[in-house]
């Protein structure tokens, strides 16, 4: 009777005890709910369409409430420094890694090391030379480059030396935009690429190249530049040499320069991306790895021809002018 | 749970009764409470989304209220009246100090207003003033075509509000703004000289409702008259169909808000409207509420748990202490069920259960008395019946002695007449002993005495008999005619069938404290079988003889305990012996002893 007695008592206090030890669990739990995502960028403020990326970043990381740290060097010829960034990012043993690759095969090893160390990798914008990733969300830059290549070819004369301009060697989105320029302008007949040149991203060799380049082939028709420094460098080579509107120019991307460009009639058209998209889908396919949902592997984000004609509109405004300020 | 079983007890159904009330108010409780606080939290949210959205306008409607009054505070300037008046009259240098003139008084408000972005009056021509002298118009970009310039030049005089825009007409400008814009007209109305347009720095909107704070995913946005965005936080991904937004239902709706559900998470809508046709927009997602809800939850029904704990902790207790009583009282009667009656239980504090208790004292009491009063009758009465018993003389002998009296008178033995009755006499006398069961052993050798006495008289030379009884015995109590009966024995059933005379011889003496007696005869004896059925048979053997000794060896036993009585050895041929044990009662002893039974 005693013991009967006692052992109801034991059993009281262990419902007690697993009751608080449950509460004490869920409060836990609770409390540091916010997931965390490393977003790797190729660079963090000197080019627009990364500070674009990064606001839909942001907004999904506020709107699926996770803890978002974006990490890239300031320029994004810094491969090393984005490699290094990674690997410490790895080390934080984050949810979920975002990543922009810097370049095609130079951050194949930390892609790996990611996948190894077990963390979900999403790769936006340009991928690398493999299978890492679970979900890859980027502009669809085959695409993107034939709508410039078509674009291009709509205003050149039947046979036409074109010459494009690219950026940082061995990156997914360049190799991918030459691939979709070249096989509309290489059908074309008539036409010849006259060669891709190396801006390294940045606006002044840009500049350098294609200046050297007009003034070596004056025969010159038209040019694609690749990414918005490209752009810029050459239009600013070509409205230097006065060749605007003889020299057709259809560029990658939006900023005030390429909007002066257009409007001057330098630049003739812009593919402009949708990086928001791209930020904004990065974290949310993320969120929705670290959940257990299933994703589709490659998410591909629209791109848009902007012209002189049609840059105000309400929508491309916001496009090409992401951002409001004084 | 063995349910069957344990419902049974009183404890675990005033337990489980508790346990169901404290559970049922507790339900009761929370569930009430928890709907209050829901309603309230939705509410709470409710209010704050309208309030703030009501801020917002009040906000919006400054600015844009600033924006007309700067307007009709140009149009009424007198440089800007003078100017619209008489343009064409002037000659270009007094144009040109009025231009000036209207300039700097542009540039004044300007520079007092941070809202506002830019002032400009665009004249006929590509003439224009503006609030910063040096000011150009980006040569790209035509004046007609723009949406503010259009619309102004269509509502004729009436201000019209754009929704915000990049305004690109300055060189190397490219500002989000609001446009104001309005047609100036001189003299005659139907003749517009310009149209004059005040930017307002959408920064400030667009600072203001980025701040705002409905929660994490709810925000605010703003769509003017025609449904175009003026300001929504995800503006981009709208324009690419990757998020839709209700604006049909927004500009259809009248009540000031709505509900959308969309796969099991639903927004909440709150519109307000202001003067100028922008409706302005606050989306709350109300599965944040569901967030607030679910901790509710969790701590309500921590609480809960934790009452319905304490409940069943105090009503085990309490149950327990209720039948703790009980219990021991269902104890204290199983051992007097087992044949303990000394048991009292302790009178608890209820009353009812001392009540309880206290009868059940009395009753056990009452049931010991009982038993101890059986116990004092049946001794009495198997005493009485031993007494009659042994009271009773053997008819047979007392037939005998008379017969051999009645034969000595005949034979004119007169002496021997007188021995024999005079013996007779004694012998039943001591046998009577005054009604006392207890006799001095010199009672009982007297006894035996004048019995040995009568048998030697009637059976002569037969029978030889030897009695050495030592005489310190003599004070000692003894059951009275103990002896008589075991001679007796010897005589008819040892000697009496023996070829020629037999010997009875009659000891008495101390063995360690106690008195040991024997009585042995040189009879025929008795096999071993026999010898084992004399003490215990009673029934069993129809020798009223032998009923007499087991009587004999019960008295003693009856009298002083069952290490005491007889004990025979025989053996066929040779004979018998009797030994009889009982204590050394010393006749003081006894008086105390025999004070106490009543």
């Amino acid at each position: 009777m005693k013991s009967y007695m006692r052992l109801r008592y034991i059993l009281l206090l262990l419902i007690s005890v697993l009751i608080l030890g449950y509460v004490a669990f869920q409060w836990s739990k609770a409390e540091p709910g916010a997931k965390k995502i490393i977003v790797g960028v190729k660079a963090l403020d000197e080019i627009e369409f990364w500070r674009v990326l990064i606001e839909g970043v942001n907004t999904a990381s506020r709107e699926f409430g996770v803890d978002v740290s974006v990490v890239g060097p300031t320029q994004e010829i810094e491969v090393d420094l984005q490699i290094q960034l990674l690997e410490e990012a790895i080390k934080q043993k984050p949810d979920a890694i975002v990543m922009a690759a810097g370049d095609y095969n130079r951050l194949v090893p930390v892609a790996e090391s990611i996948r190894k160390a077990d963390i979900p990798l999403i790769m936006i914008d340009s991928a690398v030379n493999g299978d890492y990733a679970q979900s890859l969300i980027a502009t669809d830059n085959v695409n993107a480059g034939q709508k410039a290549g078509k674009e291009l070819s709509s205003l050149l004369p039947a046979d036409a030396k074109v010459a494009i301009v690219s950026f940082v060697q061995g990156t997914s989105t360049q190799i991918e935009r030459e691939q979709g320029v070249r096989s509309i302008l290489e059908s074309r007949s008539g036409t010849e690429i006259v060669g891709t040149y190396y801006s390294e991203g940045k606006e002044e060799r840009a500049y350098e190249i294609t200046k050297k380049l007009l003034l070596e082939r004056p025969d010159l028709n038209g040019i694609v530049g690749l990414n918005e420094p490209s752009t810029v460098g050459a239009g600013r080579a070509i409205r230097e040499l006065g060749l605007g509107g003889k020299v057709k120019l259809v560029g990658f991307d939006s900023s005030v320069k390429e909007v002066k460009l257009l409007e001057e009639g330098v630049l003739q058209a812009t593919i402009v991306q949708k990086p928001f998209n791209i930020g904004y889908l990065g974290i949310k396919t993320a969120v929705s790895i670290i959940e257990g949902d299933k994703v589709s592997r490659n998410v591909y984000t629209d791109s848009v021809v902007i012209n002189k004609d049609n840059m105000y509109t309400e929508e491309n405004q916001k496009l090409l002018f992401p951002f409001v300020e004084e | 749970m063995k349910a069957p079983q344990r419902i049974k007890t009183i404890q675990s159904r005033i337990a489980s009764s508790f346990v169901m009330l404290v559970l049922f108010t507790a339900l009761l409780l929370i569930f009430i409470s928890y709907r209050l606080s829901e309603s309230a939290v939705r509410e709470t949210a409710e209010s704050y989304t309208s309030e703030l959205i009501n801020q917002v306008n009040a906000n919006i409607q400054t600015y844009i209220t600033g924006m007309k009054d700067i307007s009709l505070a140009a149009m009424n300037n007198p440089n800007v009246r003078e100017y619209l008046a008489s343009a064409d009259e002037l000659q270009p240098a007094e144009l040109a100090i009025l231009k000036a003139k209207i300039s700097e008084y542009f540039h004044s408000i300007r520079v007092s207003r941070k809202d506002i972005a830019s002032i400009n009056i665009f004249g006929a021509g590509d003439t224009f003033i503006s609030d910063r002298a040096d000011a150009e118009l980006n040569p790209y970009i035509a004046l007609s075509e723009q949406p503010w310039y259009r619309q102004a030049k269509e509502n004729k005089g009436q201000t019209v509000i754009s929704s915000s825009h990049v305004q690109p007409v300055i060189k190397g400008e490219y500002r989000w703004v609001v446009s104001l814009s309005r047609e100036l007209s001189g003299v005659n109305p139907s003749n517009g000289l310009g149209i004059l347009l005040i930017d307002l720095n959408f920064k400030v909107i667009n600072d203001m409702l980025s701040k705002l704070d409905l929660g994490n995913r709810g925000y605010v946005f703003v769509i003017d008259r025609q449904g175009r965005i003026v300001y929504h936080p995800q503006q981009q991904l709208l324009y690419s169909n990757l998020k839709t937004e209700r604006l049909e239902r927004v500009i259809s709706d009248k009540q000031g808000g709505f509900v959308v559900k969309e796969g099991g998470a639903s927004r909440i809508y709150s519109i307000k409207d202001t003067d100028f046709g922008w409706k302005i927009v606050g989306v709350f997602y109300e599965n944040e509420l569901v967030d607030n809800k679910k901790q509710m939850q969790l701590s309500f029904a921590i609480a809960g748990l934790l009452c319905l704990g304490v409940g069943v902790l105090f009503s085990v207790v309490i149950s327990r202490n209720l039948t703790r009583p009980i219990k021991k009282l269902q104890e204290k009667m199983m051992e007097v069920e087992k044949g303990n009656f000394d048991i009292r239980v302790p009178v608890g504090h209820s009353r009812e259960i001392s009540g309880l208790a206290r009868s059940f004292n009395v009753m056990v009491l009452k049931v010991k008395e009982l038993m101890d009063q059986i116990v004092v009758e049946q001794e009495i009465k198997r005493k009485s019946e031993l007494n009659a018993l042994q009271a009773q003389i053997n008819p047979h002998f007392l037939y005998n002695t008379l017969d051999s009296i009645i034969w000595m008178a005949e034979s004119k033995k007169h002496d021997e007449v007188i021995l024999m009755t005079s013996a007779l006499a004694r012998l039943f006398r001591a046998s009577l002993s005054k009604g006392r069961e207890m006799i001095p052993i010199a009672t009982e050798v007297e006894h035996i005495t004048n019995y040995l006495k009568i048998q030697q008289m009637r059976y002569q030379d037969k029978i030889r008999f030897a009695l050495a009884i030592d005489r310190e015995l003599y004070p000692y109590l003894t059951l009275k005619v103990l002896l008589q009966p075991l001679v007796e024995n010897a005589i008819y059933h040892g000697i009496k069938n023996k070829e020629g005379p037999g010997t009875v011889t009659i000891t008495g003496k101390f063995q360690h404290n106690r008195i040991e007696f024997q009585v042995r005869d040189d009879g025929i004896g008795m096999d071993q079988s026999k010898v084992e059925t004399l003490l215990t048979s009673k029934e069993g053997n129809p020798a009223r003889n032998s009923v007499g000794i087991a009587n004999v060896h019960q008295r003693i036993q009856l009298y002083f305990g069952a290490e005491y009585g007889l004990s025979y050895t025989s053996e066929p041929g040779s004979g018998t012996c009797v030994k009889v044990l009982i204590p050394a009662v010393h006749p003081e002893e006894w008086r105390s002893l025999e004070g106490d039974v009543p």
